[in-house]
């Protein structure tokens, strides 16, 4: 089909979160992994280049094509499986890529399942689920993303400070190839032996490599780029790959037993050094005024003073945010806390001692808001929510003025010891360039991510430049340029300030191993070779 | 100013499950919450509280284990929770349950405001707020979604109806029942609960209120209740499939296919 008349019909599907627009002639929606295969096939053969997407909530662009075919995965939303370990009291699901995490919590909250098509083994572990409430652990903001998605981007959200990324919680894959061949991973499977890797297709074809020399940064949140590790397990290779080196056919997960007791305090502190050094009390690096704190949350959250003014004029000018929680004109900046336990009053005693640390701060325990039923926590969560919300409408509102102008948002982490570095990086590039931004995010893992919100092309300009030079400085403080929406097509820039070309060349062999064409995602984590001058 | 809340704890789920053998709300493993229009009596008690130092009391008959949710409404700064508890209370309807918190308000003594919410989420009858008031012999305004003045013994407010507002003045002492109009409820901080924790709830019997048997609980109570039931919803859904002019065409042809039903 021609690119404008499939622009016409299936325009949608030429764009994602990340508000880019790209081009392509055709599409499919597999429902199995047979016509994923045969659509590889041809398109192999052909040597077209394959776009694959999910839900399309990506906010890295890697899901819009440039040019060629579009494996769209949105019909493949099928629970196949599960599997009860009860040696290990361990559970896990088996799901097709184009299963919404929406869907997913659904299901997992029902403890409801469609099973006709499912094995009795499958069956018989459901009959397992009933003696706890099981959770699916990674949770980005967006519920409407995919599993598949998730997966391909190593995903994670607010909770990752306790239960970590997508890939801690990822058991097994099936790949199919750019070859139409199909690889099938288990965690623990196929472990490199040091830096040499050996894995074998189901049509008995060895895949053998060597990974690359390069090493990533010490920072808990990263998806820049190819997970590599001497002595890895190849599976992880896969998971954050950004539908660069496959299109994940079949995942599967594991789920976390839910805690009875879960509370939710948002703590109003009166300046962002106070906010920050609180971060570092609730992280145990430092201890205030003797306080034995045990606390371990499962979620610490930011607002900068920024955000929370931004919140404040929203609440008063726009109704659709005017049934967010009220507060003082005189709180500052805001940390936000969730906590997962088996005791309300373990989880009191803890919260009595925070509210001392709070006093010992300089802050002041009354300007902090427990929730600790489910009706309050969801007001905690409407309002740690409705910053990116602000921020979306805001740019939707300022597009109308200037198409071009896109959301501009970072995603990178640091190293616990750079957090206040990259904090004072991030208010001075702001202030010097005059840009309004508001900061909010994952602080517990030093993953911030700085929302620009551009009045005009020129400060948009200035915003993408902004974050270059930032992404520069990140990867010299020893972070990460992308920390959970992975690298697709946007970051591409910013990972070479990450890595050095020699490196990100290491990359690009690692990627011909598994797709020699280069026709999978092609543009995505890295240029294509003949692209880049 | 003396001001008094009524408070009920309901359960904290839109989806009540009904026991169908004894036609009972089952509790069990469902959260007991402040009935929410409770929440916006709380937090108009406060507000005036804060304005003119009033003293906030907050009432509520129940099960014992309602003293926790007295706590709760103390992190929302009530400054005293008192709990009516006593099987003679128990199956009241709202006449019964008007007559026995009129009981345990004249136990308070003087007070300037009753405020209660407009109804209670579980039996959702706004009776027992003017019927209190009645048996009182107080004056009483319904649904009011402002306080525009205190002064001396009289309250201007504005009542919340079909057409609009109404501006209504009372006596003081009177009763009034809020809408979530009103205000919007804070939550608690850490030293609200740090200050609940410590709160001693007053626990009264019915020996305590001089009360007549035969007005109280099941006894007083002339409402009986023959059946309740969980309405069933009958709604199928149909998932439209396909390109955005596909599914354009599809739902055309669903909508003119409801009109010729209807025809």
């Amino acid at each position: 089909m021609d690119e404008n008349e499939f622009a016409k019909i299936y325009g949608e599907y030429l764009r994602d979160e990340s508000r880019q627009v790209g081009n392509a002639e055709s599409i499919v929606f597999p429902k199995s992994e047979a016509e994923i295969i045969s659509s590889v096939k041809e398109m192999f053969e052909k040597n077209i280049q394959i776009t694959t997407q999910g839900a399309r909530t990506g906010l890295a662009a890697s899901a819009v094509p440039h040019n060629g075919h579009i494996i769209n995965l949105s019909k493949m939303n099928k629970v196949t499986g599960a599997r009860y370990d009860e040696k290990a009291d361990r559970f896990f699901l088996t799901v097709q890529p184009g299963v919404l995490l929406s869907e997913l919590r659904k299901y997992l909250a029902n403890k409801s399942f469609i099973v006709h098509e499912w094995d009795d083994k499958s069956i018989n572990a459901i009959n397992y689920m009933e003696k706890a409430q099981w959770f699916y652990s990674t949770d980005p903001t967006e519920t409407s993303a995919s599993m598949g998605g998730i997966a391909s981007c190593n995903a994670s959200g607010a909770k990752s400070y306790r239960y970590g990324s997508a890939r801690d919680h990822i058991t097994g894959l099936r790949i199919v190839l750019a070859d139409g061949d199909v690889l099938s991973i288990k965690r623990g499977q196929f472990i490199a032996d040091d830096n040499i890797f050996s894995l074998i297709t189901e049509s008995g074809r060895v895949i053998k490599g060597e990974l690359p020399k390069y090493k990533m940064p010490d920072v808990k949140k990263n998806t820049s780029g190819y997970f590599n590790m001497p002595g890895m397990d190849m599976i992880d290779l896969f998971i954050g790959s950004d539908g660069t080196l496959g299109i994940i056919s079949e995942i599967e997960i594991e789920l976390n037993k839910t805690q009875e007791v879960n509370w939710g305090v948002t703590i109003f502190m009166p300046d962002e050094d106070s906010a920050v050094d609180l971060v570092r009390a609730l992280r145990h690096e430092i201890i205030i005024d003797n306080i034995d704190l045990q606390l371990n949350p499962s979620a610490i959250e930011f607002f900068s003073h920024n955000a929370l003014n931004m919140l404040k004029n929203q609440q008063a000018t726009n109704s659709a945010f005017s049934n967010i929680q009220e507060f003082k004109d005189s709180y500052h900046t805001a940390v936000y806390i969730e906590i997962e336990s088996d005791s309300n009053d373990e989880v009191w005693a803890e919260i009595e001692k925070l509210g001392d640390i709070i006093n010992a701060l300089s802050g002041d325990e009354d300007n902090t808001w427990v929730a600790y039923n489910t009706i309050n926590l969801e007001k905690l969560h409407d309002f740690r929510h409705a910053c990116p919300e602000c921020v979306n409408m805001q740019i939707d509102s300022i597009k109308k003025t200037d198409n071009r102008i896109t959301k501009l948002g970072t995603d990178m982490s640091v190293p616990d010891n750079k957090l206040k570095d990259a904090m004072k990086m991030y208010n001075e590039g702001i202030e010097e360039n005059n840009l309004n931004a508001v900061i909010f995010g994952h602080i517990g893992n030093n993953h911030l991510h700085v929302n620009i919100i551009p009045q005009n092309m020129d400060e948009y300009e200035k915003g993408k430049e902004l974050f270059l030079i930032w992404a520069e400085k990140v990867a010299a403080m020893g972070g990460a340029v992308s920390a959970e929406h992975g690298v697709g097509k946007l970051k591409v820039p910013f990972l070479k300030k990450m890595y050095n070309k020699e490196e990100i060349n290491e990359m690009r062999k690692l990627k011909k191993i598994f797709d020699s064409a280069q026709i999978l995602n092609r543009g995505t984590i890295f240029e294509f070779e003949e692209d880049e001058k | 100013m003396k001001i008094i809340i009524c408070i009920k704890q309901v359960p904290g789920t839109n989806e009540v499950k009904m026991d169908p053998i004894t036609n009972t709300i089952i509790r069990e493993n469902v959260e007991a919450i402040i009935n929410p229009f409770d929440l916006y009596a709380i937090e108009e008690a406060v507000r005036i509280k804060e304005k003119t130092g009033s003293f906030v009391y907050g009432l509520s008959m129940g099960i014992p284990d309602a003293t926790e949710m007295l706590r709760e409404a103390i992190s929302l700064r009530v400054d005293k929770g008192i709990l009516m508890t006593d099987r003679k209370f128990a199956g009241a309807d709202t006449l019964a349950t008007s007559y026995a918190l009129s009981k345990g308000i004249e136990k308070i003594g003087e007070y300037d405001l009753i405020i209660c919410g407009k109804q209670a989420t579980d039996g959702d009858t706004a009776q027992v707020g003017p019927s209190l008031a009645n048996t009182l012999g107080i004056a009483y305004a319904t649904d009011i979604s402002k306080i525009l003045e205190i002064k001396h013994n009289k309250m201007s407010c504005l009542k919340i109806t079909d057409d609009g507002y109404e501006e209504i003045s009372v006596l003081l002492p009177a009763l009034i029942t809020v809408v979530k109009e009103i205000n919007m409820p804070r939550l608690p901080s850490i030293k609200s609960m740090k200050t609940a924790k410590k709160a001693e709830i007053e626990i009264v019997t019915f020996e305590e209120i001089n009360a007549d048997e035969n007005r109280a609980g099941l006894k007083g109570s002339p409402t009986q209740v023959r059946k309740t039931f969980v309405p069933v919803h009958n709604v199928n859904n149909e998932m439209i499939e396909g390109t955005s002019e596909e599914k354009a065409q599809k739902l055309s042809e669903i909508l003119l296919n409801l009109r010729t039903d209807v025809n």
